[in-house]
């Protein structure tokens, strides 16, 4: 039995986390700190779990682990905090707004002991699952090249807040189909290429990125990671990969196992997805490893490696070139 | 492409089809039969019997030297895209034409199919308010040709310079001229029979662009198209929405073999296009598309082919 806290509730993915842990019959979710007080005792009164007014007296009360889901520039102070505990982390992405920070958290984890676990739950996703299965197998042959998206609404609150998440839809979205793609490939990225903009919102942050990477086994790949879905669009937004091997293609569009409602009550239609449940195998595989003392699936390192195409991504835009990876500090 | 124009023209009352050549040693018989037309040995025994207008659908190498017969002849030319392989030739071509007083229209198709253009006009009726992020996507197996000329990237320059052109120009027809481009693709490895290229361009406009073109794609001829705003989106789905789809049942269990999809038209895209240039001659007017438009889709393409060649950023200095 791994007891566990959750840390925050700022990051929409928390509620679900805290869903999937009552699921588990070998986690169980004590403790709830959120610097909101109101959204705090609101979820540990749903979640059954002990409300703590601050995050030391969460870390105290004995917990495993803990989830840590508050605001992205916050992720630091927060796994420090949690790795000083003596406590393992499964944290929210992206693992952190700058490389600096991710490389802190990393090194910090190890030096305590404990396990940090990057939140990618894309991994799980059994669709995503079957393409990974169907790459090992060699049923595409050597992957060439990989196109992916992963498009959104913009969320707005403190996702727009630049201080509190570090950027715009490249730092919320580029993350999780670069590690689908690391973890494909088994390769790294060498080189980034980034064109932005904020051509939809016209705010402070940037809500198109258009991604091109190149991996230092010859793949070369792009990745859509903007908010560009439109209020009007019928789901929140997307995760596709189109993977191009020399044997054949794989398809993947993972969010496709919808109903369609056309709703007069809501004025629009709206995709109801009757998929699999992908935070489940997440937090599982999390708790799993924590209870038997294994490595967790997906690290720090891994969330550190999506963090630096991140930064690489805003640097190319910068300076509208192609930025090698790794950058120099 | 020859056939498929052949087959415009004859359904055309104003239009008499003098006949038609190839490059090849073969002369294209049984083609003029199908057509109703005489064959001839070469472009220069067709020219002696005197067209107005010569439609130049050979492979992309042999584009200027017909080009430069027909005008010499004094014949309008209508070419198919890209006009020429480089950007010298495609320059040659345009100052023939205009020396000898004839009409050059590259035929860049995409702009009659009633989808693409659809897609124009609602964007520049603000249907999807500021363009912001543009995708396409173009995709076949690899294309069989004359001599495999296609696999020779020298002659044909891969997908990027013959089939994701098309988007180039109907990109650049909507949002105006490519600032930049950024591009990766296995040009290099055409000769083995596939290709697949993905390219950024940031338009002058503001929009930015992604064109994913395929030829290593199984299954069959897909095209898509999404348009994001500011202020809404407009998405083409591709064979998502063909119309007809027939399924024949094989005899063996009723298993059945493969759908055809379908998506027929009332007029088609190629014959719209050809008679809009024979309109264009007719009544001297100005075409929706103009050699320089050609010329500035191949400047598009080629800085595509540069930057997958070269792993850098090329500008472009249309607009500039």
């Amino acid at each position: 039995m791994v007891t566990v806290g959750m840390m925050s509730f700022a990051h929409m993915h928390a509620a679900s986390y805290a869903a999937c842990l009552k699921g588990l019959p070998n986690a169980r979710l004590a403790a709830v700190a959120d610097d909101d007080e109101a959204r705090g005792r609101e979820m540990a009164d749903r979640f059954g779990a002990n409300y703590y007014a601050s995050y030391e007296a969460l870390l105290g009360s004995g917990v495993d682990a803990v989830v840590i889901c508050t605001e992205n520039a916050r992720h630091r102070q927060m796994t420090l905090l949690a790795a000083a505990a003596g406590k393992h982390v499964l944290c929210e992405k992206p693992l952190a707004t700058n490389v600096v920070d991710a490389m802190a958290m990393v090194a910090a984890c190890k030096q305590a002991g404990v396990q940090l676990m990057t939140a990618f739950p894309c991994r799980f996703h059994p669709a995503m699952q079957r393409v990974k299965a169907l790459v090992d197998e060699g049923k595409i042959g050597r992957i060439l090249a990989i196109r992916g998206t992963n498009r959104g609404r913009n969320p707005g609150g403190w996702f727009i807040e630049l201080e509190k998440s570090g950027g715009g839809a490249v730092m919320d979205h580029t993350v999780h189909v670069t590690d689908l793609i690391r973890w494909l490939t088994g390769a790294e990225v060498s080189e980034v290429y980034a064109e932005i903009g904020n051509l939809i919102n016209h705010g402070a942050f940037e809500d198109v990125g258009f991604l091109t990477l190149q991996l230092d086994n010859g793949v070369f790949a792009t990745l859509d990671s903007s908010w560009s879905r439109p209020k009007a669009y019928p789901f929140w937004g997307d995760v596709t990969l189109e993977v191009v091997g020399e044997a054949g293609v794989i398809s993947m569009n993972m969010f496709a196992q919808n109903l369609v409602l056309y709703s007069d009550k809501a004025g629009c239609v709206q995709w109801a997805n009757w998929g699999s449940n992908m935070d489940l195998g997440l937090v599982r595989a999390f708790v799993d490893a924590i209870e038997s003392g294994t490595p967790v699936p997906i690290t720090g390192e891994d969330g550190l490696k999506a963090v630096e195409v991140v930064a690489a991504a805003y640097r190319s835009a910068d300076k509208v070139a192609p930025v090698q990876l790794p950058m120099p500090s | 492409m020859g056939a498929t124009h052949g087959a415009a023209y004859k359904q055309m009352p104003d239009v008499t089809l003098v006949g038609v050549c190839d490059v090849g040693p073969v002369e294209p018989t049984r083609l003029a039969d199908n057509l109703g037309t005489r064959s001839f040995p070469s472009l220069e025994a067709m020219l002696q019997a005197g067209p107005q207008v010569v439609d130049i659908c050979v492979p992309t190498p042999w584009h200027k030297e017909c080009c430069l017969a027909a005008a010499s002849a004094g014949c309008h030319v209508i070419c198919e895209k890209p006009l020429a392989r480089t950007l010298p030739d495609a320059r040659a071509m345009i100052d023939a034409c205009a020396n000898a007083g004839v009409s050059l229209f590259p035929a860049h198709v995409l702009r009659f199919f009633p989808q693409y253009a659809s897609a124009k006009a609602m964007i520049d009726d603000g249907a999807i308010g500021t363009p912001a992020a543009i995708r396409t996507f173009r995709g076949d197996g690899f294309p069989q040709g004359y001599e495999d000329w296609y696999a020779d990237f020298q002659k044909s320059g891969g997908l990027v310079l013959d089939m994701i052109i098309h988007d180039f120009d109907w990109l650049r027809w909507c949002f105006g001229p490519v600032q930049r481009v950024f591009a990766k693709g296995l040009a290099s490895r055409v000769h083995e029979h596939r290709d697949y290229a993905l390219v950024t361009l940031r338009m002058r406009s503001g929009p930015i662009c992604h064109v994913e073109g395929t030829w290593t794609h199984p299954g069959g001829f897909n095209a898509t198209l999404e348009a994001v705003g500011d202020a809404g989106m407009i998405e083409f789905a591709g064979s998502a929405t063909d119309p007809v789809h027939v399924r024949l049942r094989d005899g063996q269990g009723g298993q059945g073999g493969v759908p055809v999809p379908e998506s027929p038209l009332a007029v088609d895209p190629y014959y719209a296009e050809l008679r809009h240039f024979v309109d264009c001659l007719t009544a001297g007017a100005t075409p929706i598309v103009t050699a320089e438009d050609g010329y500035r889709a191949l400047e598009i393409a080629l800085a595509a082919l540069e930057s997958i060649q070269t792993g850098r950023v090329i500008a472009l200095t249309e607009g500039a």
